[in-house]
């Protein structure tokens, strides 16, 4: 193998004219954005977070929609539950069996031995 | 032109700080008005329930009804009239001819407490013009079922006399709050930093110690007697003498709380037993021979001499009874059964310590046995509007103090009301315990009954061997009355009976009288299980204790004592 010898950039005689091993080809320099582009880009992000605000309180707004009917339809089912107890409480009133079907075919019970008039 | 523009954009600008910061509040408020949804959210009214044996039976509910209401300008009348017609039945209140007439109104009403299935057949009708609104309603599954206790609930939602009446508060609840932002169709959205939820506090579920099925029959008994007796008002109460609760309460005729408006009057919703203070009679007796008894002056064996009649302030004192064998000397017991004024009287000289005067002392005493003691003319304490009735202090301003403590004796120149009798007559028989009578026995909470604590007396009338020889009078008495029959062996049964004056235009009545009768019982050798006491009266007629309001007491004893299982003294 052939001895080879490192010669830095800097140091070599023909940096400027050849090209070499790590040579930078891109030139960094410092950038910044002028003042219109600031400006879009705020207006970007404060549109992006509207458009989130916005998504964000739909839902919600769906969700009280959602909310909304469920509650209309516990209060009917509710409602429903009242109406089904007075319908049973009429059915189980006292007069309701006295006058029942079944009431009508028994016979009365006669106490016997109590104080007459 | 410049200076045009200028002009322009100068009054626009005032105008919006004028708009935005000077009438910046007038604007807000406005916006806020416009996009708040503010609601109460109504309080259920608590039901009321009843005892059926162990469980608690709903006697008054809530139920949803609907009113329908039609828009006579986009109703089609033919298609409205026949779909409608046969689903409104009965609950239509306005003819379709009025509905019609004015075709430019926009809203009639049609029909009021239409319940829910027919409501929910015209809500799918689809009917153009016509729309349900839906209200609440209260509603008595027993129809007529102690309807002077329970009352009912006005147009406004106010409970009026009886139960829903006293108790209004605690069945109203309290109403809550909802301030939200709302859209366009009125759904409440949760967007805003201002809203507020406040949910509504129900109101409580009563639950009475009526026994339900007890109170139906002593309704019933009480209108069956009233044909066969011929008095149109006959009013009752039974009561446990051990603990005060009340479980029957009844007044005859009743009326449909659900229809409360159809009364000839107002008159007609009193609930007697608590609300109508009268002068109870003989039934007295009872108290002045127990207080006599009780200060060791009298014993039922201890004699007097009957002249009949005696005068006291100028006044005479008569007897009712003026048989010849009853007049010289006789027994305390003898003058109990039957029922002696002069007896009576006797007694009231005794507590002063003389034999022939009516003293301050005799005063003051039956004065502190009547009003401190048996709570007689004050107010009980019970869960519902009472009357408080009247007793003459005894050292107050007035002539004739003696005859009307004379008169005290034999329930006269007093008023006092039947659930104040009935808690005094249980403290007689009870061993001397005086419970506050009561009429609720708890509440439901989430379906579950709630009792209330074990009631304790809250004082002590008279001794438990006073009280042993006070249930020994009434027994002697009822006895001496029932000698076409004895009641059943192995069960105490006593009582007494009371007839009435009744004071029209300021002075008693001579064709008028009320009917009374106080009787206890249980199983013979232990403490009474039962009080039940009656009241006969019509206007304009005269009733008798032992005519009239005996055979009620009767048939309510012996359903009361049925009823109860009470079990008689077996031979040992």
């Amino acid at each position: 193998m052939r001895p080879q010898t490192y010669v830095s950039r800097r140091n070599s005689a023909t940096a400027t004219t050849a090209w070499s091993r790590n040579y930078n080809t891109v030139r960094h320099t410092q950038k910044s954005i002028g003042p219109l582009a600031y400006s879009f880009l705020v207006g970007l992000i404060v549109l992006g977070i509207g458009l989130i605000y916005v998504a964000q309180s739909t839902r919600a707004t769906n969700y009280d929609y959602e909310l909304s009917a469920i509650e209309n339809e516990i209060s009917d089912l509710q409602a429903k539950k009242e109406d089904l107890a007075v319908e049973k409480a009429r059915l189980t009133s006292i007069v309701a069996s006295e006058n029942s079907e079944v009431a009508s075919t028994m016979e009365n019970a006669n106490a016997a031995g109590y104080a007459g008039e | 032109m410049r200076l045009g523009l200028l002009a322009a954009m100068s009054i626009i600008v005032v105008r919006l700080f004028f708009i935005q910061i000077i009438q910046h509040d007038k604007w807000a408020e406005k916006a806020a008005a416009q996009q708040t949804l503010q609601n109460v959210l109504p309080a259920k009214r608590g039901e009321i329930y009843m005892m059926d044996g162990n469980e608690p039976v709903a006697v008054v509910m809530n139920a949803t009804v609907y009113t329908v209401i039609v828009d006579p300008m986009l109703a089609n009348r033919e298609s409205v009239e026949e779909k409608l017609g046969s689903l409104i039945k009965d609950k239509q209140i306005a003819k379709w001819d009025d509905v019609f007439a004015n075709r430019t109104r926009r809203y009639y009403i049609v029909a009021k407490n239409v319940e829910r299935k027919a409501a929910e057949q015209i809500a799918d009708l689809d009917l153009t013009g016509v729309w349900l609104q839906s209200n609440t309603k209260r509603v008595y599954p027993e129809g007529e079922l102690a309807s002077n206790l329970l009352g009912f609930v006005n147009a406004e939602g106010i409970g009026q006399y009886g139960i829903e009446g006293a108790l209004n508060d605690e069945l109203t609840g309290e109403d809550g709050l909802l301030k939200t932002i709302k859209d366009i169709n009125n759904v409440a959205l949760s967007i805003g930093d201002d809203n507020v939820k406040i949910a509504a506090k129900d109101g409580e579920n009563v639950v009475l110690t009526i026994d339900r099925t007890m109170q139906h029959n002593i309704e019933k008994i009480l209108e069956k007697k009233s044909q066969e007796i011929g008095f149109k008002n006959l009013e009752a109460i039974v009561m446990d003498p051990n603990n005060g609760e009340v479980l029957a309460m009844a007044n005859y005729p009743g009326y449909d709380p659900a229809n409360f408006g159809n009364v000839e009057s107002a008159a007609a919703y009193i609930n007697h037993v608590v609300e109508d203070p009268f002068e109870p009679a003989s039934v007295c007796k009872t108290f002045a021979f127990a207080a006599a008894t009780d200060l060791g002056v009298m014993t039922p064996d201890k004699t007097f001499t009957n002249f009949g009649e005696i005068t006291i302030d100028g006044w005479p004192i008569r007897n009712a009874e003026q048989g010849a064998n009853l007049l010289g000397t006789q027994t305390m017991q003898t003058a109990f059964n039957y029922s002696l004024n002069t007896g009576s009287t006797q007694a009231l000289r005794w507590m002063g310590g003389s034999e022939t005067e009516i003293t301050q002392t005799a005063r003051e005493k039956l004065y502190e046995y009547y009003f401190n003691r048996f709570g007689l003319g004050h107010y009980t304490g019970i869960e519902l509007y009472e009357s408080p009735g009247y007793l003459v202090e005894p050292n107050a301003d007035m002539y004739g103090l003696a005859s009307t403590y004379a008169n005290m004796t034999f329930g006269q120149n007093m008023q006092a009301t039947m659930v104040q009798v009935a808690a005094a007559i249980s403290s007689v028989v009870n061993g001397g315990k005086y419970y506050i009578p009561t009429i609720v026995a708890g509440k439901m909470v989430n379906g579950e009954f709630i009792a209330n604590e074990e009631r304790e007396p809250v004082r002590q009338t008279i001794s438990a061997q006073t009280s042993a020889s006070m249930r020994e009078m009434l027994y002697n008495t009822r006895k001496m009355w029932r000698s076409n029959g004895t009641d059943p062996v192995g069960y105490y049964v006593g009582g007494k009976t009371g007839t009435a004056q009744v004071i029209k235009d300021g002075a008693y009545s001579m064709d008028e009288t009320q009917a009374t009768y106080v009787g206890v019982g249980g199983k013979e050798g232990e403490l009474p299980s039962y009080v039940i006491m009656v009241r006969v009266w019509e206007e304009g007629k005269l009733a008798g204790g032992q005519e009239h309001a005996l055979p009620v007491f009767n048939d309510l004893k012996n359903y009361v004592q049925n009823y109860l299982r009470i079990q008689p003294k077996t031979a040992e």
